[in-house]
């Protein structure tokens, strides 16, 4: 009997931390995680649900009737994907409606799809998106075709690169330098007045958004450990970019102003 | 009046274009792209408004993320979907890329050329405007979800 109850629990508890392990690895704030993980632990008739998290793992413990089962696991960062958080929401949301159990949850997240774009249709937006905030930043229209053309590219190299499966930061430091290296035509002479917004912009494809945004939220909801982490993550992707555009720029020596 | 109505018409426009497609790269659902679109247009024109009656740049991007932050906060409840998925897009057009860009550039110009006190000048302008509206922004977004989270109560 006793037996029975403690293999099942720990079932449970390895689909509650598969979940929170996704939502942590696809970019999800930390509120956000813990509060799914409890509550998939109440709907799945667990006591409580206690999580620890940092920026590399997540430690979580289910209580069951004087019984507590703790497990550990890696967290892997991988590119941003709010597809899949939202899809995770949604089967917590399912499973709390429905009363479903636990292998309606292993199930879903074993066929979780990924809601990935046409990526001819992502080159394409985030080239437009790129020469809009150029234009919304004031440049000319010259340098708004260059930062299309420069951004759209750079966001094609991005994707080869993370189809190879490159760590995020020689991702970033080589988009950068190739994106720059297309908007610096910019530079040459009687092209566009205003070279500096063309080469600001095609790198912004790179703004690691996600990752100070969360930063702050984690921080200022008390998940300091989870804040810093997301600082530093932030901070060395942008430094990656730098090293990126500075490469290229002392390659073609310009001086900037 | 007419000519400032046209210009808002427009910088609405390339802000929803800014906004999807850094959506698109954050890869979110596709039923939430058009929210995103909404959300950057409106975030970027109440800046210039804000701009116009004459508000200060951090000032009116603190006001502008604030907005988004507590529209974002009913989008959320009513579709059930994190509120970083609106809210990241939304405020995308307000980066400040172009002063953070100048400080790096003044930065390497200081290392290769020698350091002068213009382009220290130069530096420390451009490097705290970036800094301030990034504060701004993220204070902003912030906010809204502090005010109505309450002990024990979910998120969404």
């Amino acid at each position: 009997m006793k037996e029975t109850d403690y293999k099942k629990q720990s079932i449970i508890t390895r689909g509650i931390i598969k979940a929170a392990v996704l939502m942590s690895e696809f970019g999800a704030e930390s509120i956000l995680i813990e509060q799914t993980a409890q509550r998939l632990g109440h709907a799945l008739g667990m006591d409580s649900v206690e999580i620890s998290l940092i920026p590399s793992a997540i430690v979580l413990t289910t209580l069951h009737q004087h019984q507590s089962v703790t497990t550990t696991r890696r967290v892997h960062h991988k590119p941003i994907n709010m597809s899949i958080v939202c899809e995770i929401q949604k089967i917590v949301i399912a499973i709390e409606k429905q009363n479903y159990d636990i292998t309606f949850l292993l199930e879903q997240l074993k066929n979780i799809q990924p809601n990935y774009y046409n990526r001819w249709m992502v080159v394409l937006m985030v080239g437009l998106a790129c020469a809009s905030f150029a234009y919304l930043q004031g440049s000319d229209w010259s340098a708004f075709f260059i930062t299309l053309v420069a951004s759209s590219t750079a966001m094609f190299v991005r994707q080869e690169l993370a189809k190879r499966r490159f760590v995020l930061i020689i991702t970033f430091g080589v988009t950068a330098f190739t994106a720059t290296m297309i908007a610096s035509i910019s530079q040459l002479k009687g092209v566009s007045a205003t070279p500096n917004i063309a080469l600001a912009s095609s790198v912004l494809l790179l703004a690691p958004g996600f990752a100070f945004v969360n930063s702050f939220l984690d921080s200022l909801k008390g998940y300091l450990m989870m804040g810093w982490g997301r600082w530093m993550e932030g901070i060395l992707l942008t430094i990656a970019t730098s090293i990126g555009i500075i490469i290229a720029m002392a390659l073609l020596n310009i001086k900037g102003w | 009046m007419l000519d400032f109505i046209f210009k808002l018409i427009i910088e609405g426009f390339f802000a929803s274009v800014a906004s999807i497609g850094f959506a698109m790269v954050f890869n979110v659902p596709k039923h939430t792209l058009k929210f995103c679109a909404i959300g950057g247009a409106l975030t970027f024109i109440s800046r210039t408004i804000l701009l116009d009656f004459g508000f200060g740049i951090e000032l009116a991007t603190f006001i502008a993320a604030t907005i988004i932050g507590i529209i974002a906060l009913y989008w959320s409840r009513k579709y059930l979907i994190p509120r970083p998925v609106y809210t990241v897009a939304s405020i995308i057009p307000m980066i400040p890329g172009t002063y953070a860009f100048s400080a790096m550039i003044n930065l390497v110009d200081m290392n290769s050329h020698g350091v002068t006190p213009e382009l220290i000048e130069l530096f420390v302008q451009n490097g705290l405007k970036a800094v301030a509206i990034l504060g701004a922004i993220s204070f902003g977004l912030a906010l809204p979800s502090l005010y109505f989270m309450r002990l024990n109560r979910p998120v969404i």
